[in-house]
Formats: structure tokens, sequence, C-alpha cells
């Protein structure tokens, strides 16, 4: 017998008012005029952004398991990850808004003259607003579904405004467009690998949600052949979405390609809604079997940490150094998927907080080092930035040295407490390499604090542009952030400690 | 009531509006004829020998195939909707009135912004 | 007919899109062997809705069917612009970008 489904609106609220909000970005892209339209885009954005983040304040103590049917589980880990993901998206939307990186037009052939006539009318696109959007709001439903369905579509929301908006830069558009060809190609690669996982899944346990495969797990009735390769062609589909090693090779590529505030939002917000997947559907779903896939996962946790650290020594280009050092902090993450305990999760919340802010930081800063054509991306050019423009280049280094996980810094805690549950449960092999890659890495970072601030500048034409208001309040937000964590983590480990449970 | 006297309706009024269309486009529309009304279609390609452009579709017809498809596929929620529309009730009346919005606030976009304009 | 077979079609057809993506250097075929592979996906859902008894894989197979819509729809808007740009749709061509 059929009955009518209840949905709790009340619970669902903060996913709700961002959709929302996008649908309405959507009418005012079509109806208002021109003129009007990139600030009301950018108003419309930043509101629904914090009024969902004051749902998110009003749901927070909440759980359960039945806001939408089986679908959405509202619990402590899954609302804190949503409430990370709004703050850091309401930062990476701040260097969104410097309209100056997008394509004015996205359908005209780069270096046409109706792209030409475009900008020079002022004729500007404000997609990216809606699109943002509707990205955030697939991440924010990602950690928290907990049926494949509801995987399946949140992984697909988040990832095709991701797409287009990778290829939308104003300058070297061709290199846009090819990183967005080939982000598209791979990431739909992995979703069907996700897809069919999820279909074999469905077969060994006959249900769609976690807790249904995780009972089937127990019961030990199903079928092991269609267990195993559920989760392996589902861990394939998430792996890649995290930028894991053997699945890393979109990340460097699209992270160099695209406008560097997308890189910004996809490299932190991503992957923290990746992450909180990632972890529910191990630690709900796939706990009872985990001496199923604990080794797979292990080996791919330090061919991560290592491919990420050692290769990030040999770029010659920022953004590619820093999509390498964020495939390697996708490692350390890793460590936290294995601890399968309440402190492993607690870690994992913390690092997923301190990696997005730093993250956001250092692209912010790439946005805003320039020569007459554009970015300055290549290393070797920001040779002696540090003489020139100090206390911008000191922020870049703080934000370095809080990759690498230097004392006073929040990655420095955040590593701790990540190795530090990794190592409880006796994980001391993931420790050792990880704390390895962590010095491999160190030594990466510090060779580019000596290009910054030790040798002489050879090349003039490169200059650090004044930031807007908004870009300006961004970084500085994201530095106070990496400092107020290192220096008081407490203030946030307790949070982390609290919210660190899943329901199930 | 035989189930299947609704089909019979259905196909009743279908025939209907059918030759009533037929009849009532003879009779009221103007009668002009060119190349054009000859052709097997009166829009699109040309069928032979070859279609236009070099055998190569215009970017133009992938764009209207794009916006087809979407719209298209949005009708497959539509049916399990209608098969148990009275178990539902008003609460999927609501839902699906909220889901069909949304598809209109995405046509009023495609239109506005001038992706139905075939030039 | 064993039910089964449809699970070895279907593992089939997964295998033959993703080998295709790997080895065809066209975008648009790249993009149809992934389509392939999603209808690979939606085949097992069906048929282990029939195995298990249930509805649940059906649904699953709808809403994969509507997602696909939407990548399809995506996909071409990529690969139609950098066509655009290019004049070629070969993925081979696409390689700015260092490896």
């Amino acid at each position: 017998m059929l009955t009518a489904p209840v949905l709790n609106y009340s619970l669902l609220a903060p996913i709700l008012v961002v959709l929302g909000g996008a649908l309405l970005g959507v009418l005012v892209e079509a109806f208002l005029s021109k003129a009007v339209r990139p600030a009301a885009q950018l108003a419309i954005a930043l509101g629904t952004l914090v009024l969902s983040f004051a749902q998110i304040i009003r749901v927070r103590n909440l759980t359960s398991l039945t806001a939408a049917v089986n679908s959405v589980t509202i619990d402590g880990a899954g609302v804190f990850i949503q409430g990370t993901i709004l703050v850091l998206a309401f930062i990476a939307l701040l260097l969104i808004a410097d309209q100056d990186n997008f394509a004015a037009q996205a359908s005209a052939v780069p270096g046409s003259e109706e792209e030409r006539s475009a900008i020079a009318t002022g004729k500007i696109q404000t997609e990216i607003f809606p699109l943002t959007l509707f990205a955030v709001a697939g991440m924010m439903l990602f950690p928290l579904a907990s049926d494949l369905i509801t995987l399946f579509v949140a992984l697909e929301v988040l990832s095709l405004p991701l797409y287009l908006m990778a290829g939308l830069s104003r300058r070297r558009r061709l290199l846009s467009q090819e990183a967005a060809l080939k982000y598209f190609l791979l990431g739909a690669y992995s979703s069907a690998f996700f897809l069919f996982g999820a279909a074999f899944l469905y077969g060994f346990s006959g249900s769609l949600s976690l807790n249904g495969i995780a009972a089937a797990i127990t019961g030990g009735q199903g079928n092991d052949v269609f267990l195993l390769i559920g989760i392996a062609f589902l861990s394939v589909g998430l792996l890649f979405k995290v930028g894991a090693v053997p699945f890393h090779s979109w990340t460097p590529d699209v992270y160099q390609g695209a406008p560097t505030p997308i890189t910004a939002f996809m490299a932190a917000c991503t992957k923290v809604a990746a992450f909180g997947a990632t972890l529910r559907i191990f630690y709900v779903g796939l706990s009872a079997a985990q001496w199923e896939w604990k080794p797979i996962i292990t080996v791919v946790a330090i061919l991560t940490m290592a491919v990420g650290a050692i290769a990030a020594i040999a770029q010659r280009d920022v953004k590619r150094a820093l999509a390498f050092s964020s495939i390697a902090h996708a490692g350390f993450l890793l460590t936290g998927v294995l601890a399968l305990n309440k402190s492993g999760l607690s870690a994992s919340l913390f690092y997923i907080v301190a990696y997005g802010f730093t993250t956001i930081g250092a692209f912010g800063i790439v946005t805003l080092v320039r020569d007459s054509a554009g970015e300055v991306t290549d290393l070797n050019r920001w040779i002696g930035l540090g003489k020139k423009s100090p206390f911008i280049s000191g922020m870049f280094v703080l934000f370095l040295l809080s990759f690498a996980g230097i004392p006073l810094t929040s990655g420095f805690i955040g590593k701790f407490s990540l190795f530090n549950a990794a190592y409880e449960t006796g994980n001391i092999t993931v420790v050792v390499v990880g704390v390895l890659a962590s010095a491999v890495a160190a030594f990466f970072y510090l060779r580019i604090v000596v290009m910054l601030f030790f040798t002489e500048p050879t090349n003039d034409s490169v200059t650090v542009v004044i930031p807007s208001i908004m870009t300006r309040f961004a970084i500085t937000f994201c530095a106070l952030v990496t400092v107020v964590l290192g220096v008081y983590p407490s203030l946030l480990l307790n949070t982390t400690q609290t919210f660190a449970n899943f329901l199930k | 009531m035989n189930p299947y006297v609704p089909i019979l309706v259905i196909g009743a009024i279908g025939f209907g509006f059918a030759a009533i269309s037929v009849v009532a486009a003879a009779i009221t529309g103007p009668k002009r004829y060119n190349r054009a009304k000859s052709d097997a279609y009166e829009c699109g390609i040309e069928p032979s020998p070859q279609a236009a452009g070099g055998g190569r579709f215009p970017v133009k017809y992938f764009l209207t195939a794009m916006l087809f498809i979407v719209f298209d596929i949005e009708i497959v929620f539509l049916y399990p909707w209608a098969v148990t529309f009275d178990k539902l009730g008003l609460f999927g009346l609501v839902e699906m009135m909220i889901f069909i919005l949304t598809v209109f606030i995405a046509y009023a976009y495609v239109w506005r912004r001038g992706g139905l304009e075939w030039d | 007919m064993d039910i089964s077979n449809y699970l070895y079609l279907s593992a089939l057809l997964f295998t033959i899109g993703a080998v295709g993506v790997v080895v065809r250097r066209n975008a648009i075929v790249v993009f149809m062997c992934i389509e392939l592979m999603l209808n690979a996906a939606n085949l097992a859902f069906v048929t282990f809705s029939r195995i298990n008894g249930n509805l649940d894989g059906q649904v699953a197979s709808f809403f994969t069917m509507v997602v696909a819509a939407c990548e399809v729809v995506v996909g071409l808007a990529i690969i139609v612009t950098i066509y655009r740009s290019r004049r070629s749709a070969s993925v081979d061509d696409a390689s700015l970008l260092k490896r």
C-alpha cells in the first residue's frame, strides 16, 4: 500500500533556501535589465548563503533519519559540513564577484569580433552566480544523502555547474575550455563508475539506503561478489571526486585551466562535500565490511600523500603546484576515513575547515599577481615578489606554512589530530608515510618562500594589483582563520568533537 | 464501468481532433504553392542529395535538440505521478506543481535569452 | 531464460563503454561511450530490481535517465564551444595543458 511521503521542510530548509536562491537568480538573469543584473545577482547569492546559514544555526542540534523519508539524514557531522560549505562558498563568492575574471560571453568564439564587442559594451553574463548556488546546493545535499539515488543526484547537481564554470575564464580561453572538456569527460566517466557500483550495492542488499546496505552486510545473506564489485566501483567514483591517486590526473589540468576564483571554490568546497559523503558512506554504509576495503584505501591514501607531495616539487606553475598540494591533502584526509572512529571523524572535520580556508586564501592571492596579459602563474616570474609587496607575499607564505603543517597554523593542528587518530587505530604505516610526505611537502613550500623573499627580482612587469574590497576581505579572513585555528585550536576542536557523529 | 471505456474515449477524441484539424485547415487556410511546400518536410534539412553545409548538421540543430531533450525527459516524472495520483493526493499535487514551476523557470530563461530563436 | 544473463550483458556494455572512453579520440564518441556505461548501470538496476523483488531499482533508473539527459546537454554545450573555437572535436587536439 502506498502512502504519501512526508517531507520535513524545516529540516531541509538550508538546502531548499539555496535552491530557491538559485532559481531566483535564473529569473533575474531572464527578466532584469543588463545594468542592474550584476549587483542584483551578487546580492541574491550572498543573501541566500547568509539565510541558509541562519537555517543551519537553527537546526544545528536537531537530528533525524527521516527528514525526506530515508533519503536524507540530518546529524551532527552532516550539519557541520553543510555550515562549512556555506562559509567557504561565501568567501569564494567574494572572489568570484570580481567579474574581471570571467568571459563576457561564453558562447562567443575566442578572439572574435563578437567577443571584443561584448567586452567593450560591458555586456557581461552573470550566470556564474546561479551556477555557483546550484553547485552549493548539490554540495550541501551530498554529505547528507543516505541513499544511493540521492547520492548520485547530488553528485551530479554539484558537478554539472562546475564543468561549465571551469570553462568561463576571460583570459586564456582555449586553456579554460580545454579544462572544462577534460573535467567533464573524466567527471562523467567517474560518475558512471559510481552509478555502476551503486547498482551492484543495490543488487547485493536489495536496498538503496546506506543503513539497508549496512544491515545486509551484517546479516551476511547477500552475494559477496556483488558487494565487492559495488564497493570497488563506488570507491572509484568517490576517489575521483576527492582527487586521490590514481584518479587524480584531472586535478592539475582543471585547476590550472579554470578561472582562479572558480579553482578556489572547487578546491575548497568540492573537496569538503566529497569528503563529507565519503566519510558517511564508509562510516555508515560500509563500516561492517571494513576488512574488504581498508587495505585498498590504505594503499590509495599512501600513494596519494606521496605522489601529491613529490609531484608538487617538479611544478613550474603556481596553480599546478597548489593542485598537487591539494592532492596530497586528499591523502591526509583519507587517513581520517581509515580511522573509522569518533576521533578520526572529529579530526577530519577540523582538517576540512583548516584546509578549506587556507586553499581559498592561497588561490585568492594568485588572482592578484598579474602583468598586462592577466594573471601570472609561472613560478619563475614570482621570484622576488616579497620585495615588491611584502604584505601579500607574507600572507601567501602564511598559507604555504599552513599547508606544510608548521606549528602555530591551522594546518599543523589538523595534521596532528588526524595522524593521532590514525595512530590510535594502529595505522602506523599510514602515519609514517604521512609524516614523510609532510616533510617533502615542507621542502617544496620553503623553496617558494626562499623564491619570494630571498631572491633578487629579475622581471619587473609582474605586479600585485590592488585588491578590491571584497577580495581583500576574503583573503584577510582566510589568513585570520588560519592563524586563529593554529593558536587557539580548542575554539573549533570542541565544536568538531560535539558534532562528530553520524546517525545510523 | 469497463476500464477500457476511457481509452476508447481518448482514442475517439484524438481521432476527432486530427480529422477536424485537417478539414478545418483545408477550408480556412490560405493556399500558396512554392518549392518548400512540396518538400517532404516543410522545415529542417534538405533530405537529398545531402544536408546543407557539406553533409553536417549546423550547430543550431544541436542546440535545439539539447533543449528538446531536457524538457522532454522531465515528463518521465509525470508518469509515476499520474499512476499514483489518487494515493498521493494533495501532497503529490503540490510537489508536482513545484516541480513543473521550476521547469517553467528554466523555460522562461531559455525564451528570454533567445535560445528558441532560429537566427 | 536465466536472469543473470542480463547482468552479464550489463557488465559487457559497461566494459565496452569504459574501454571506448580510453581508446576513442573524438569527444562526441567518448561521450557516447560514457552514455553506454550509464545505460549499462541502468540495466543492472532494473535487473536487480527484478531479482530483489522490489521497485527501488526501477525508480533509480528513472533518475539516472534524467540525470544522463542533463549531462548530455552540459557535455554537448562544452563540446560545441570547443568545436567553434578550434574546428575540431578530437580530444588529442585539446592538449594545451601539460600532461
